[in-house]
């Protein structure tokens, strides 16, 4: 019931004084705004998110409670039905724990790792030179190309007499088998950050030019240095985007399969069983669809939540972040 | 309130419109289980892998299949070509719920347990067998994996991919090695002849990083010792057992103790060892398949390899010690499944004798390497290939594997106790304790399942 | 923004950094397979034969038509939603506006995997019930891609369009604009650099998948990204994979997606900058 208090944050965010707490609700307190508001234009999207993702999201929920396997399969809505004897195990077996705790160190950390690449090759391209959209379209082609493809070239990079210990052998340092092992973790890292740093370089370049000219240019006349122009100018403006970028970053590392699905196959070494692996084997080889739908609902909670406290942290909903 | 009470409209929405989906998918299940002489009119849709080294040949084959089907039954052929193996059992996850899809299904042996779990294949009768030829027209032990036991087969054999030794000839001549190793310890001498790790050669070639090819040492080590990986009355798993303890140490042992390997075949899947080998850098490769053929033609050991059975006597014997079986290879290939949702099971029955036919089988022989399940093909063909030879004569040492739903969770557990334990075997070394923590997690994690495999 | 020798090391090392992978792609491309399983950087031959080979061996034209279609129409729509629902958001308050946008961001945070087995029972369910075949057309992936960026793709265009001045949309009002005129003539040009992204997100989502498409894909309707990894599935099958042909596919199929950034980069230079409403 939150929400209530904080619902009128946005339509008011304009007149609203910066950082200042949300007002009294006002609901309907501007008149003009409220009449004819095209809340229709929402329709499409949200119809299409009930049928691609709620619904069987429900599904999903349900198949969480019963014991659905290659067994009952086929007649699958009779699945004898077992409480939450799903959760039980995936709590009690299958490294489910360990597997979040390795999805979400790995998600944290490739975030940490791009978010400043990202910041400094938008600030980069954010002035104008010869060749400069040369060099913004070559920062976009890690992220460009289609992740399995992303996996397969850096499997062949990092196995043992592959490009990158050819490379250390020729400045004369020892290469490893970084495949395997505690390098493993790393070796995802890596490849994840090469992938996806474009990702927090695309918001920071568009939140770039959302700024406004005269921004930059009484902070030009201010005579500031560009580091002092950059801490306390630009990046305070891209907050919003950022916070964003850094969010999503999370998420989706978090549930990226493919990459390390490729990299490492099935079953993982346990340095890199994410969770989405872990999921995936053990709905899709293994068939018990009862229990990974569990563990999936299990990380859902496990994610959400944080999520959530960010957002609330962050104040990113009611957009007060950005308040002039 | 207002705020509760729509969410409440909105829940009730999404509940009512799930229970719609659901009856509806309920209601979708009917099928007719008979099927039509004449095919005219009819389509009938066969779901098979891609061939990955082959695809356009594939195609090729496909049509030249779909015309042969038209001409014998007037009934049209599609096939849908799976993009991998994983996305077959998916196909045929998603096609038991909805009872919809392919009517046919070929699939790796070891997915049949898995499919006839399903109870949504078709059991051959005697008359379902007769129209396909007749079982003596298969090679026996791929049979074993046709069902769990006679009266109960849901899959014909359509190929065969028995696991082989692949030795260079011209390396052995050169050590004064008369021919292949026919026991383990004949393997392990053979290849410390042949080792030279100053010049970048080894006696074997090894790839304890291959998702497929290391529990499948350990499921021959294990066996050939009198052990077992599950029990034969598949109740029982026995992961933990003293014999399968020694089959991964005995396995480990071939780079740790022995060093016959590269030390990079720690991380090598199958193709860097196939590559190893046809550079030359190996002498002896095992678990390999006619498949590797293609990759030999033309690489540095073209015209100086020779395949041979692998050994079947293990390490420390003379011959297969009492309880011991002389397996040499999985029984492996390729077999074909009717789904029982199929109302073309006439038409189905039509296709697989079509494809099984000699002729047919000889040609696919030639366009994929595979050797015939056919044996009458096969014998044709071995005539002038001793190639083929050497595979028929590995299939001589097929042994099924556990027929049994809970086979993926073997493999899964062995593949795991091999990949958590890399590292260690990077530097050549491993944790017994570790492996024996491994495998009891395994043995726990097959024991559930095995618990839950119900009879249909 | 930045001092020039600090712009110029990053702009050096970033490029490096990006391209030295793809270079290894270019030269494996063109590598005969044997020399790329071995990890053998610079071969004795090269194998160019493999572009020409790869268009037959992965029937690659038709994938990436299909993928062209579905992934430009799931970005377009995509981005076209997302605007309209970010505007409602942005701008007006209605019961359950701060829930809808949690629990968009909820969206996020559910594992492919779960969702993979019940949609294809919905879409399954769809067909049977209502004759609206779904499972193995472009329509069925064009909507879950669609549906599957909206989350990000609405959380971009809020973002972006809270950055637009309210006083620039009520002068629209008052010049006798309706509320639709507004959001076409006056949002719109002004939330380009965000679209752009979305667009580009969208694009790829529907560009990189190969999950959902294993089971909503038929195969003449696979998408490119499909056959590429059923291609490099291949090498677990006991051969030498078609490397050579593998790396050169996957450069081909780069090549559309960095050609479309190249035609849309130029409205992420535009914005706000540019202004004022643009046809």
């Amino acid at each position: 019931m939150t929400d209530v208090t904080d619902v009128t944050a946005a339509g008011a965010h304009v007149k609203a004084p910066a950082g200042g707490p949300p007002r009294a609700p006002a609901r309907g307190g501007r008149p003009g705004h409220i009449s004819g508001r095209p809340l229709w234009l929402m329709a499409p999207g949200a119809a299409l998110l009930l049928l691609v993702v709620v619904v069987p999201l429900a599904l999903a929920v349900w198949i969480g409670l019963v014991d659905l396997d290659q067994f009952t399969l086929r007649d699958w809505l009779g699945a004898p039905f077992i409480g939450f004897a799903n959760y039980l195990e995936a709590l009690q077996t299958g490294g489910l724990l360990h597997s979040i705790w390795v999805s979400t160190a790995f998600s944290v950390l490739t975030t940490v790792v791009i978010a400043p690449i990202g910041i400094l090759a938008a600030l980069t391209v954010h002035d104008p030179f010869r060749g400069r959209a040369i060099v913004r379209s070559v920062y976009l082609i890690p992220y460009v190309i289609p992740s399995f493809v992303t996996a397969v070239v850096w499997r062949l990079i990092l196995q043992p007499d592959g490009a990158l210990n050819s490379m250390l052998g020729v400045v004369g340092v020892e290469g490893g088998n970084w495949l395997i092992g505690p390098m493993a973790f790393w070796s995802l890292v890596l490849v994840d950050t090469w992938a996806a740093w474009a990702f927090v370089y695309l918001m920071t370049l568009a939140g770039l030019q959302t700024i406004p000219q005269d921004v930059y240019e009484a902070a030009a006349v201010d005579g500031t240095n560009w580091w002092q122009k950059l801490r306390f100018v630009v990046l305070p403006q891209l907050r919003g985007p950022l916070t964003l970028a850094l969010l999503l970053s999370t998420l989706h590392h978090f549930n990226n399969f493919t990459l390390p699905f490729v990299l490492f196959g099935s079953p993982a070494p346990t340095e890199v069983n994410v969770l989405p692996l872990n999921i995936y084997t053990t709905s899709f080889q293994t068939f018990r669809f009862g229990l990974g739908a569990a563990m999936s609902i299990l990380a859902l909670v496990v994610l959400v939540i944080p999520a959530i406290l960010y957002l609330r942290a962050v104040r990113l909903e009611s957009g007060t972040g950005e308040e002039r | 309130m207002v705020r509760r009470s729509r969410l409440a409209v909105r829940i009730a929405t999404a509940v009512a419109l799930a229970t719609a989906l659901l009856a509806t998918a309920a209601c979708g299940g009917s099928s007719d289980p008979g099927g039509t002489t004449s095919g005219a009119g009819r389509t009938l849709h066969v779901a098979e892998v891609v061939a990955g080294q082959f695809p356009e040949e594939q195609r090729v084959w496909q049509q030249r299949i779909a015309e042969k089907f038209k001409a014998a039954t007037g009934a049209d052929l599609v096939f849908e070509t799976m993009a991998s193996a994983a996305d077959e059992q998916t196909k045929i996850q998603t096609s038991v719920v909805s009872s919809t899809g392919p009517d046919v299904f070929v699939v790796g042996t070891t997915l049949v347990p898995v499919a006839y779990s399903t109870g949504a294949f078709e059991v051959l009768t005697d008359e379902d067998w007769a129209a396909v030829g007749g079982r003596e027209r298969f090679f026996a032990p791929q049979l074993a994996m046709s069902g769990p036991d006679a009266q109960n087969q849901i899959g014909v054999p359509m190929s065969m991919r028995p696991f082989g030794l692949v030795y260079n000839t011209e390396m052995f001549a050169q050590a004064g090695i008369a021919g292949p190793p026919r026991t383990w310890d004949e393997f392990v001498a053979t290849a410390r002849a042949l080792n030279r790790p100053d010049q970048g050669v080894y006696g074997a070639a090894l790839d304890y990083s291959d998702g497929f090819d290391p529990w499948k040492y350990i499921w021959t080590f294990a066996l050939q010792s009198g052990g077992r990986l599950v029990s034969d009355d598949l109740r029982t798993s026995e992961l933990d057992s003293p014999a399968v303890q020694d089959a991964v140490a005995q396995y480990f042992g071939l780079v740790t103790e022995h060093g016959i390997a590269s030390p990079d075949s720690i991380s090598w899947k199958a193709p860097q060892a196939l590559a190893a080998f046809a550079n030359g850098q190996a002498g002896m490769l095992a678990m390999v398949t006619p498949t590797a053929v293609p990759a030999l033609k033309g690489s540095a050991v073209d015209g100086k390899y020779a395949f041979a059975p692998m050994p079947t006597v293990p390490f420390g014997q003379t011959a297969v010690p009492a309880g011991g079986i002389a397996a040499g290879t999985i029984v492996s290939g390729n077999d074909m499944a009717i789904t029982q949702y199929s109302d073309n099971k006439h038409l189905a029955l039509r296709y697989i004798e079509l494809v099984t036919g000699e002729e047919e089988q000889a040609h696919y022989h030639e366009v994929f390497g595979d050797i015939p399940a056919n044996q009458a093909a096969a014998a044709t063909l071995a005539k002038d290939d001793p190639q083929v030879q050497a595979f028929i004569d590995a299939e001589e040492t097929a042994t099924p594997t556990s027929f049994t739903g809970a086979w993926g969770d073997v493999q899964i557990g062995l593949t795991n106790v091999v990949t958590q334990s890399l590292s260690g075997l990077a530097n050549r070394t491993y944790d017994p304790a570790a492996v024996a923590r491994l495998l009891a997690e395994a043995d726990a994690t097959v024991q559930r399942s095995l618990d839950r495999q119900r009879p249909n | 923004m930045l001092p020039r020798p600090l712009q110029v090391v990053s702009v050096v090392l970033l490029c490096a950094f990006a391209l030295a992978p793809v270079a290894f792609m270019l030269i494996s491309s063109v590598s005969p397979d044997v020399a790329v399983a071995s990890g053998d950087l610079f071969p004795d031959e090269l194998a160019f034969g493999n572009y020409v080979e790869l268009w037959s061996t992965l029937q690659l034209a038709n994938g990436l038509a299909n993928s062209l279609v579905v992934s430009l129409s799931a970005a377009v729509l995509a981005t076209a939603f997302a605007v309209g629902t970010a505007y409602c958001l942005v701008r007006f308050t209605f019961v359950g506006r701060r829930s809808f946008l949690r629990s968009l961001l909820g969206l996020q945070t559910i594992p492919s995997a779960l969702l993979l087995l019940p949609l294809f029972v919905v879409f399954f369910s769809v067909d049977s019930y209502l004759g609206i075949q779904l499972v193995g057309t472009r329509t069925g992936m064009v909507i879950t891609y669609l549906t599957f960026a909206l989350p990000f793709a609405t959380w971009v265009m809020v973002t972006y369009l809270r950055t637009i001045p309210l006083s620039l949309e009520e002068a629209g009002l008052i010049d006798g604009l309706t509320r639709f005129g507004v959001l076409w003539r006056i949002v719109v040009p002004l939330a380009f650099p965000g679209m752009v992204v979305a667009t580009i997100f969208s694009f790829l989502l529907g560009w990189n998948d190969v999950l959902f498409a294993s089971i909503l894909s038929s195969p003449q309707t696979r998408t490119a990204a499909m056959q590429l990894s059923a291609f490099a599935q291949s090498q677990e099958g006991g051969a030498i994979p078609l490397y050579g042909q593998l790396m050169g596919a996957s450069v081909v199929c780069a090549v559309p997606v960095v050609v479309l950034y190249l035609v849309f980069q130029r409205y992420l230079v535009g914005g706000l900058t540019s202004g004022g409403v643009k046809g």
